[in-house]
């Protein structure tokens, strides 16, 4: 295998990605076990409560509820560490995966100079074959090109899921791979009509937005808004405020 | 019937076509071969094609198990079984032709552009069709014939009543999707059908097996098999094919023996035998696609050909019209032979006119005699004879040219075929092409060694001639299938066998694979070798162009690689989306922590939450946040002097959160707690006051409304939890209009106390508010309403009276009771002031004006309220009379009387004349009525003296109940009455309201003017105290004492009242001085306070009694829809000439003002005050007392109302006003204190 120096070094780079997938991931398992434990000791704190409130006195049951109260603390702290862990997480991933994507496009290249500068294939041969990759590409490019552009950058940029000269940079290249990819009946859903991401995406600014994502189009829009921008929900929820 | 089924799947699921009618085709192939089956009506689509209107035109039939379905247009032929069978067999021959020929042309379009590479599989679709086609018309066909048979078979057919329950629609064609399953999905499972045949071997082994005594196999498992089976024979061929490639490239055509190729004239490779032929060579105009097979191994593929022109085998062949074969290349060239069709060059005729003389010759180079027809040398003189294909063969010179020949008939086209025998071949063609001269020879040569080729794995002619037919038929045949199936059907290891069977658990594993294998290898032989399983042969063979297009080995690793990084990219992006999917759901985990949080706090602390909830609400309320904090004791260090429990909400809440609470009520209570503190300790007039009351009013809505749910949740006040059981929700909110009703008949709320009403009442109120809004419910809002007033009022006034008898303080009258108890006072006020008048019969205009401050007013309303209040007034004593004269100023008293106010000046003028006469006697009497009818009154009057005691308190703010306690100090003193000094130093704050002294300076009547005015002054003075005195059941005695003694203060004080009173005398003549002058007061105040503080005291004061607003007063007005605003109060019965205070004028109020202000008292039955705002336009408004606040008088105050606006712009405005206001209050100040100055002077 010919393989560029460059690949192998993110074959390199990539090599203890499982290892941190799987810290992480045991780390988060490992919170959630003790927010369960906290979640048990809270329900037996209440039952004392209940069981006892008659008799206990009026500072006493401001300190009962005050260990509830610590205890739900604790709770919500081990659910902030773990959204953040798997927000940590998640950027690891997409960052290797856009260095792949870097790094795929640029091979991919190389190997189009390679072949023009053989020139081994008979002109039309290779036409043929060219053809049929466009043709494949024509035939599901719309969805695999959105998915794909929009799966890009999700999550990294806030403000524009993908910046179309990504999505346009990678789009040449892989025409062929991401179409074979199988569609993830589990793929996460965002939008108001919680479809999977396509396209070009928006995320809304509040960061408590239960959706996050909204396609352009479903939120009527053509091009990014300037400055902070909210879904109509969250909208919605501060005009009551 | 196989393709036609088929089809009809694929047009439902919307498979491509192509790839339906490919495998349609093999099926149908594959027809002959299999035990006739049973004749059907017409093949029954599924259910799920028909649509309704489909469904209801179709009859369904249940034949031998299976169902059918005729449509009810179609013409029924009858026909019995035999004849079926033989018409089934005529229709399969003809009518053929027709279909096929259409379906061939439907085709032109698909053909593939031919390139450089040679196709080697295509397919004669003329030829298959008409197969399958043949048979799907044979059905149609047989219904149209007539039957022969009369006898009418019964019919066994049912008629469906109730159409099939195809209701639904059919769905847009966007429904449905053909989702094709990759190659390892498909390599998954077992692709392979079984047939009848299969089901048929299966049997037999079966039972074997069971006589055997073993577990028989299921048809899953033979499928399983046979399908691995055709999976390993396909990379076993793929080897192969890989090998035969390289012989693809040399390919030439076997009846041409050329291997150009173009475009328009392909070679075509037959899919069994591989045998090479030009389109135009074997007529096939079109190239079919997929499959292709030559003649013969379509029409006969098990037995091997024999042509009957010569004794050559393999090679292109083509039927004679007889049935026989032919070589394609004999045809041509024996001349009596000819083909039917030029185009597809089928089938041969002619043979029958071949010369006996041409069967006899003898070939010379295969020396047979009497085999096939030869052909002879076209030199002239040779006579040499030769079959056309041993010429081939042997590489004999043979050439085909076109010629155009002209005869009389015109110019036709032929060819003029030559062949040699080897002599005479032309020039430099010898045999064996040795490489000699020129290209011609060179090709012939060429040609020689492919005809050699192309027939050489033929038998050799030689053994033919020896042996015997019939042997060497046999003999062929045998050979001929030994060779086919070794070359097509791929021979599979035996490991691989053994790893096949692996997968499977059978008894007697290995038996049964041996004979499944040899099974399969049969059944493979005897489909010519064609795979079992189609889309892996079409796979294999679409793998191999695929391949061969691959050119560079290093390019397809690069791609290998690409594809390699491509996975690992999707690997990537599915961690990603797993990642997302995580993060996702620890969100929603934080979330769902967060409502647990809430819904365990609400369950075991409902109360709290309920509660704190209250609280918020009700400290909401709370705008101005006076309520918030604690009163700060630095800022007023008399407060815990009068507050023994302060409270405010930031205690409240300390004290909720630490569970002190345990219900509603004593949330209320501590509610309630710190409203009456405020209320005790701020005076009446404070802004504290006014919000402690607001506060107390819509507090009060809040906690009943809590009241409520906290009973409809039901609540345990020990635990602050739910209670066990759910209350019953009792008909809260059921009440009828019958109950409000009831309610407001004051004759059904008799058995309860006024608390009790109150409640009841505003409960109602609450109810009926929540209620749907009618016409019914407003007017109840209003009568409840109103009917609280009233309750509330009684309830009031009774702790007035109680608060009277204990101590004197009773802060907050209102000044609805007050009206009341005016009214009763008001006769007495017209007396006493008759008297005043009597006394002061020159001026009587003046002192009687003078007198009451205000007091025109107050006299003419007396009169109409009188009447009203008979009862009351008799027992009133005058020094009521005197009261309301020193109350003069708070209009409000005359509110209700005021009512008739125009020419108040006239009748108080005639009044006083008429009464001055009574006046002396009266006040005599009056003390001793005093006492006992007053006790109701006083609660009212007390205000007022409030005022006076006032003078204690240092302080302007929070004034009121330092005051208060001031006062009772000085009550307490007026009790022992023997500090008659003291009162009257009391006594003249009040004196100066009777500014009666101001007349006498002045006026011509100047010396008498002060010996009235002292009396009236002082009794009004006096009587504020002997209210208080009085209450606290001092004898009667002590009044009248009193007020001799203030008389006599007064008159001291009247003095130095007077002495501001200067400059007014001017405009005495008309009635309004003396309000100016109490005007004039306050600015003196500050500065007579250090000089005198009695007399800077009596100016104090009359400003800081809330009750009395004198005309040109500055007060804070506040009208409706805007904040409070400067402005001052204005004497609606200024001389309309206008009129100058301290010199500076004031502005007379026009017309249509006094007009107004008349009817709105008319109809409101209020006192208002005309009151003019310093705004540019200087506009007129009436406006009630409670209206009004006092300005200047607290600096807080002013502040507050100076921020009241919401809007900047409004504020501003109030700002200027403000501003003016101040302006002019210097002005007049400026003017009083050179008045002071010099009065004192002037006095003495």
């Amino acid at each position: 295998m010919a393989t560029a120096i460059y690949l192998e070094h993110y074959l390199d780079s990539i090599e203890n990605l499982p290892c941190e997938l799987q810290r992480n991931f045991t780390l988060m398992r490992d919170l959630d076990n003790r927010t369960e434990e906290k979640k048990g000791e809270i329900d037996k704190l209440a039952e004392e409560y209940i069981s006892s409130v008659r008799n206990l006195a009026s500072e006493q049951r401001v300190e009962h509820l005050q260990k509830i109260q610590s205890a739900y603390s604790k709770c919500k702290e081990f659910s902030d560490d773990k959204v953040q862990l798997a927000m940590q997480t998640y950027e690891m991933v997409d960052k290797h995966i856009r260095r792949l994507d870097a790094d795929l496009a640029r091979f991919e290249n190389e190997l189009k100079e390679k072949l023009e500068v053989s020139g081994y294939e008979s002109p039309d041969g290779r036409g043929l074959k060219k053809g049929e990759g466009r043709g494949l590409r024509e035939k599901r490019g719309p969805r695999g090109k959105g998915r794909k552009s929009s799966d890009d950058d999700s999550p990294r940029k806030k403000k524009l899921k993908n910046s179309p000269e990504l999505s346009e940079s990678l789009l040449p290249m892989q025409p062929s791979d991401v179409l074979d990819m199988p569609v993830d009946p589990n793929e996460p859903t965002y939008c108001l009509c919680h479809q999977v991401s396509y396209g070009e995406m928006i995320g809304c600014d509040n960061p408590d937005c239960p959706i996050e994502w909204f396609h352009f189009a479903c939120v009527d829009l053509a091009t990014k808004p300037k400055g902070k921008w909210f879904c109509p929900r969250c909208t919605q929820d501060k005009k009551k405020k | 019937m196989r393709r036609l089924r088929r089809g009809c799947r694929a047009g439902v699921v919307g498979l491509d076509m192509g790839r339906g009618r490919g495998r349609g085709r093999g099926r149908g192939r594959s027809v002959p071969l299999r035990p006739p089956s049973p004749y059907r009506l017409q093949l029954s689509p599924s259910r799920e094609t028909l649509t309704y209107a489909q469904a209801q035109k179709m009859v369904e039939v249940d034949l031998d198990g299976r169902l059918h379905r005729i449509n009810i247009t179609d013409p029924l032929p009858v026909i019995t079984e035999d004849e079926m069978m033989a018409q089934d067999i005529v229709e399969c021959n003809s009518n053929k032709e027709n279909s096929e020929q259409t379906q061939s042309r439907a085709r032109p379009g698909r053909k593939p552009p031919n390139t450089k590479s040679r196709r080697r599989e295509s397919k004669n679709s003329s030829h298959q069709s008409r197969r399958s086609g043949g048979h799907t018309q044979s059905q149609t066909n047989s219904f149209q014939n007539p039957s022969h048979h009369s006898p009418l078979p019964e019919p066994t057919f049912r008629v469906l009543e109730a159409p099939c329950p195809l209701d639904a629609p059919p769905l847009p064609p966007s429904y449905y999707r053909f989702i094709e399953k990759t190659g390892e999905e498909q390599d998954q499972e077992a692709e392979y059908d079984m047939d009848e045949e299969d089901l048929a071997w299966l049997d037999m082994v079966n039972q074997k097996r069971v006589c055997e005594g073993h577990a028989s196999v299921t048809p899953d498992t033979f499928e399983l098999l046979i399908d691995r089976l055709e999976r390993e024979s396909v990379l076993e061929s793929r080897n192969q094919a890989l090998s035969q490639s390289a012989i693809d490239e040399e390919a030439f055509c076997c009846v041409c023996l050329d291997d150009e190729c173009l475009n328009s004239n392909v070679i075509l490779f037959c899919d069994i035998c591989n045998l090479a032929v030009h389109q135009e060579c074997y007529g096939v105009p079109y190239i079919p696609e997929g499959q292709w097979l030559c003649r013969c191994c379509l029409q006969s593929p098990s037995r091997p050909v024999d042509c009957v022109l010569c004794p050559n085998r393999g090679g292109a062949f083509k039927q004679t019209s007889d049935g026989r074969w032919a070589h394609v290349v004999c045809a041509i060239w024996i001349p009596e032979v000819c083909f039917a069709n030029t185009v597809f060059l089928e089938p041969v005729e002619g043979v029958k006119n071949i010369p006996p003389a041409r069967w006899k010759l003898t070939c010379y180079l295969c020396k047979q005699k009497g085999r096939g027809a030869s052909i002879q040398c076209h030199k002239a003189n040779c006579y040499r004879a030769f079959h056309v294909t041993c010429a081939q063969k042997a590489g004999l010179f043979m050439k085909i040219d076109p010629v155009r020949e002209t005869g009389i008939n015109g110019t036709t086209f032929s060819v003029k075929k030559t062949a040699y025998c080897d002599n005479h071949s032309p020039v430099g063609t010898r045999r064996d092409g040795s490489g000699d001269e020129a290209v011609e020879g060179r090709l012939v040569g060429g040609r020689g060694t492919r005809g050699q080729r192309s027939y050489t794995q033929t038998p050799p002619p030689p053994p033919r001639k020896k042996t015997p037919k019939g042997q060497k038929k046999g003999k062929k045949s045998s050979t001929r299938r030994s060779t086919v199936p070794v070359l097509l059907v791929p021979q599979i290891p035996s490991h691989r066998l053994n790893k096949i069977c692996t997968g499977v658990a059978v008894q007697r594993k290995n038996q049964f694979m041996q004979r499944l294998h040899n099974y399969w290898l049969l059944k493979r032989q005897s489909r010519n070798g064609m795979p079992l399983i189609r889309r892996l042969h079409s796979h294999l063979q679409a793998h191999k162009t695929a391949e061969q297009r691959e050119p560079d080995e290093k390019l397809s690793a690069a791609m290998e690689e690409l594809r390699y990084w491509q996975k690992l990219r999707q690997d990537l992006e599915r961690a990603r989306l797993l990642v997302e999917l995580i993060r996702k759901r620890e969100r929603l985990k934080r979330e769902q922590m967060k409502l647990h949080q809430a819904a365990l706090e609400l369950k075991l602390t409902p109360a709290l939450i309920l509660l704190r909830s209250t609280l918020d609400q009700l400290q909401e309320k709370d705008t101005p946040q006076i309520f918030s904090k604690p009163v700060n004791l630095a800022e007023v260090p008399d407060y815990l002097e009068f507050i023994s429990k302060p409270m405010d909400f930031s205690t409240m809440r300390a004290k909720l959160e630490a569970h002190a609470y345990c219900s509603i009520a004593d949330l209320e209570s501590d509610f309630n707690l710190m409203v009456s503190n405020c209320l005790k300790y701020n005076s009446k007039e404070t802004a504290f006051h006014h919000a402690a009351l607001y506060l107390r009013e819509v507090g009060g809505a809040i906690l009943r409304h809590a009241h409520r749910q906290a009973q409809s949740i039901g609540l345990d006040p020990s635990t602050g939890m739910h209670l066990p059981d759910s209350p019953n929700k009792h008909g809260f909110y059921q009440c009828t209009w019958e109950d409000v009703d009831s309610l407001l008949d004051p004759v059904n709320r008799l058995h309860m106390s006024t608390e009790e009403q109150l409640k009841a009442l505003l409960e109602k109120l609450d109810v009926v508010t929540s209620m749907r809004s009618s016409g019914g419910r407003t007017k109840r809002i209003r009568l409840l309403r109103r009917e609280i007033n009233t309750v509330g009022y009684k309830q009031q006034r009774s702790q007035s009276i109680n608060g009277k008898e204990e101590e004197e303080e009773v802060d907050d009258e209102d000044d609805e009771e007050e009206e009341e108890e005016e009214v009763a006072d008001v006769e007495e006020v017209e007396e006493k002031e008759e008297d005043v008048k009597k006394e002061a019969v020159e001026n009587g205009l003046l002192t009687s004006d003078s007198t009451p401050d205000d007091s025109p007013p107050t006299l003419e309303p007396s009169c109409p309220v009188s009447s009203l209040l008979p009862g009351d007034t008799p027992p009133e004593p005058p020094v009521l009379g005197l009261v309301s004269a020193g109350r003069r100023s708070p209009g409000r008293s005359n509110k209700r009387q005021r009512s008739s106010r125009s020419g108040g000046n006239v009748r108080s003028d005639n009044d006083a004349e008429v009464s001055e006469t009574l006046k002396p006697s009266k006040q005599e009497e009056a003390p001793t009525e005093v006492c006992s009818p007053e006790t109701p009154s006083p609660s009212t009057n007390s205000s007022p003296p409030v005022g006076v005691g006032r003078r204690t308190s240092v302080l302007f703010k929070k004034a009121k109940n330092g005051a208060r306690l001031a006062k009772n100090k000085v009550s307490l003193q007026n009790g022992g009455s023997t500090e008659g000094k003291n009162n009257g130093l009391d006594s003249t704050p009040i004196a100066p309201t009777p500014p009666t002294a101001p007349t006498p300076p002045l006026t011509g009547s100047n010396p008498a003017p002060p010996t009235t005015a002292p009396t009236p002054s002082s009794p009004s003075s006096h009587q504020l105290r002997s209210r208080g005195s009085s209450s606290e059941g001092e004898g009667e005695k002590t009044l009248p004492l009193l007020v001799k003694e203030e008389g006599l203060t007064n008159g001291l004080g009247k003095h130095k009242d007077d002495d501001p009173d200067p400059p007014s005398d001017d405009q005495k003549q008309s009635t309004p001085p003396p309000p100016k002058r109490s005007r004039g007061k306050p600015a003196l105040a500050k500065v007579p306070e250090s000089q005198n503080g009695d007399s800077g005291r009596s100016l104090l004061l009359p400003f800081d009694s809330e009750t009395e607003l004198t005309p040109l007063d500055l007060v804070w007005a506040k009208c409706r829809g805007y904040p409070s605003y400067p402005a001052m109060v204005v004497d609606p019965d200024m001389p309309q000439e206008g009129l100058l205070h301290n010199g500076i004028p004031i502005p007379v109020p026009p017309v249509d003002v006094l007009k107004l202000g008349e009817r709105r008292q008319k109809e409101t039955g209020e006192r208002h005050y005309l009151v003019l705002f310093f705004d540019t336009k200087r506009t007129w408004q009436w406006l009630p007392r409670d209206k009004l606040l006092p300005m200047g008088m607290d600096d807080t105050v002013d502040k507050l109302r100076l921020m009241e606006g919401k809007k900047p712009n409004v504020r501003k405005s109030v700002h200027t006003a403000y501003d003016r206001a101040m302006v002019h209050l210097n002005h007049v100040m400026n003017h009083v204190k050179g008045n002071l100055t010099f009065n004192p002077s002037n006095f003495i």
